[in-house]
């Protein structure tokens, strides 16, 4: 019984509500367009302060995706061991094989050698960087190629050493479909591709593909008097990223590839080589200086709204009056003055957004070159809504208090004005 | 549009329109109490043109305010259109005072940067009018009260006549019961003085509309059907006057 009185008030009563929001919309629009000024002077604060807000956020998604990619690009994805063998061991085949028993889910030879120098057409080209891979490499570490590709499973089977080249030395070769390598004779060699030149790593670089037709440089580099010591990357999930457990896993089997299980770190050294708990902790102090300077941002909007809101209902005392008078409730004259504010807000917040989009993109124009290439500037989605959802909260707590004083103000006061 | 206060809606609306009957309103200024209306009681008929005259600070502004859902009186009795209006809830004083009382102010208080047609049209937004319907209306009532060729026209750009046009018109958009003057004429010279007097009462009478005009003109309370004093906070006696 008391559900359907309650039913029959809410039907009585619902319309009236609907009818005092609906006149409530329509008059805070009306008061918009009609206070030209007072529209623009609220929105300059609120443009400013939003335009911050954004710029903030952008700034910060900007500084996670450039620690990121330069994390995984310089050391490897989330989480990359680097294993260093420091003596040659008896059997290197199940060496790697137990790298993946052990937890690894890709393993690549990534083994930085000196010795080797390339040239083409009879020049050699000082100070490479050579690094002898496998092509799993490339799942391992972030590798942009901008021209032909990464190694594949058929370039095991080429005659001769197949070579990545970073744009650097692809500019410093000149021609790269006639290059050749060698320690102490030239073989002549294959470049499939040219990586990007890190925005980290700007020295030439070289990728050697360890495979039957690299054997013999590789050979004549662990012939010399100080022998080639060996390191891999190993990807492993990011959940069992302990390089002491791994390495108590690797020791077990160790028999097989010939070390003492007492005596592993003599032999094999595991590191977790990749920053992204470094960038995560760095981004995490990042994100708490940006919240920082966000919440003050709109701390400072907010307040200079408020300030506009409050001028404008002891100013407009004599017209709030008036549409008391002439029929509007409470609920109707909160609602316009709430929804001035919020209408206000957002289309200042919509400004704010514009601006800052169109500055992204200058900003993007001028430093692309200075970036990655995956790395652009741009305004993210979640900085769009960030900002708008401020504008509009910004927009609400503004009115309110606006809103609360203009009811309380006396009509026949305010029409005496 | 359902009215909450239609008068078929209200238990047999026969009577007079409006009766308030010993009305009591004080105000404390710094804190000494002042008494405004110390018993003020009056009734006024549907269609009924009354004018209340009396000294500055005799309480007519303040039985007007009462009257029109604008204040509350300390005490007394106060029906309108069969609704006792002391019992009714802040939303339903509103929206009684939107649909049935409509307002002429001496400075006419209109809003502001927005048009005339706009202006009109503010109580039946309130009302909850659909735009088509209320512009029809709006431009209508304009073209009665001479005003058909400044629609558009802000406040500032119509003289003081023109802008008391603009108020009646307003104040008859949703068709009230009754019109509450506060010295409509006060801010005119005499020939707007009279086209006002003349298009208020002419649209009044025809609709059947009571009137309470609240004004220090003599002209003007002469076209009234009845004229009553105020003096000291109470309407006096016929014979007193």
């Amino acid at each position: 019984m008391s559900r359907l009185l309650l039913a029959l008030r809410l039907r009585k009563v619902f319309p009236d509500v609907l009818r005092s929001i609906t006149a409530g919309l329509v008059l805070a629009f009306a008061g918009s367009r009609a206070n030209v000024a007072r529209t623009i002077l609220s929105c300059a604060g609120i443009v400013v302060g939003i335009g911050a807000l954004i710029t903030v956020v952008t700034a910060g998604d900007l500084g996670e995706r450039y620690a990121k990619a330069y994390s995984e690009s310089v050391a490897g994805r989330a989480a990359t061991f680097q294993v260093d063998l420091m003596a040659e061991l008896e059997d290197l085949e199940a060496f790697e094989a137990d790298l993946q028993r052990a937890g690894g889910t890709v393993v690549s030879l990534s083994t930085w050698i000196s010795g080797p120098v390339v040239r083409s057409g009879g020049t050699p080209v000082p100070d490479v960087a050579f690094a002898a891979v496998d092509a799993s490499l490339s799942d391992i570490r972030r590798l942009e190629i901008v021209q032909g590709r990464w190694f594949t499973e058929e370039d095991q089977e080429s005659l001769v050493p197949v070579l990545v080249v970073n744009e650097e030395l692809a500019g410093l070769l000149g021609d790269v479909t006639d290059v050749e390598i060698g320690t102490r004779r030239w073989l002549s060699a294959r470049v499939v591709g040219v990586v990007e030149t890190s925005a980290f790593e700007s020295y030439p670089q070289l990728y050697l593909l360890r495979s039957p037709a690299s054997e013999e440089l590789m050979s004549s580099l662990s012939s010399s008097e100080e022998p080639l010591m060996l390191s891999y990357s190993v990807l492993v999930p990011p959940t069992d990223a302990d390089p002491d457990s791994f390495l108590y896993r690797l020791a077990s089997a160790s028999w097989r590839w010939g070390a003492p299980t007492e005596n592993i770190d003599e032999f094999v050294s595991v590191w977790r080589s990749d920053d992204s708990e470094a960038v995560d902790e760095m981004l995490g102090y990042l994100s708490m200086g940006l919240l920082g300077v966000a919440s003050i941002t709109l701390l400072t909007g907010l307040l200079g709204v408020l300030n506009v809101g409050l001028v404008t209902v002891r100013e407009r005392r004599r017209e709030l009056a008036t549409y008391r008078a002439l029929g509007a409730s409470s609920l109707t004259l909160f609602v316009a003055v709430v929804t001035e504010a919020v209408v206000v807000s957002v289309v200042a917040g919509a400004i704010a957004l514009t601006l800052c989009l169109a500055g992204a993109w200058v900003v993007d124009v001028l430093a692309s070159p200075y970036l990655p290439s995956d790395v652009s500037v741009f305004v993210p989605p979640e900085a769009a809504l960030v900002g708008l959802a401020s504008a509009a909260f910004v927009g609400l707590l503004a009115g309110i208090i606006p809103a609360w004083r203009a009811l309380r103000a006396s009509v026949v006061a305010g029409l005496r004005e | 549009m359902e009215a909450l206060f239609a008068p078929e809606e209200q238990e047999a609306p026969t009577g007079p329109l409006l009766r308030v009957h010993d009305l009591r309103r004080s105000f404390t200024v710094s804190g000494t109490r002042i008494d405004v209306l110390k018993g003020c009681s009056l009734e006024v008929a549907r269609g009924e043109v009354v004018a209340v005259v009396g000294q500055s600070g005799s309480g007519k502004s303040t039985l007007l305010n009462i009257i029109g859902l604008l204040d509350s009186a300390d005490s007394g009795e106060h029906v309108f259109d069969g609704v006792d209006v002391t019992r009714l809830r802040e939303g339903q004083r509103a929206r009684l005072r939107n649909e049935r009382i409509g307002f002429v102010f001496q400075q006419f208080h209109l809003l502001e940067r927005r048009s005339a047609l706009a202006n009109v049209s503010v109580p039946l937004v309130l009302a909850g009018v659909p735009l088509v319907r209320r512009r029809a209306i709006a431009r209508e009532l304009l073209e009665s009260v001479g005003l058909g060729d400044r629609l558009s026209s802000q406040p500032h750009q119509l003289s003081g006549g023109e802008q008391q046009r603009v108020a009646l018109a307003r104040a008859l958009s949703l068709n009230p019961a009754l019109i509450l003057a506060d010295e409509p004429t006060g801010a005119l010279d005499k020939a707007s003085s009279t086209m006002i007097m003349d298009q208020l009462l002419d649209h009044a009478r025809s609709r059947n509309t009571a009137v309470i005009v609240v004004t220090h003109d003599p002209e003007v309370a002469a076209r009234a059907d009845r004229t009553v004093t105020m003096s000291e906070g109470r309407i006096l006696p016929a014979e007193e006057e």
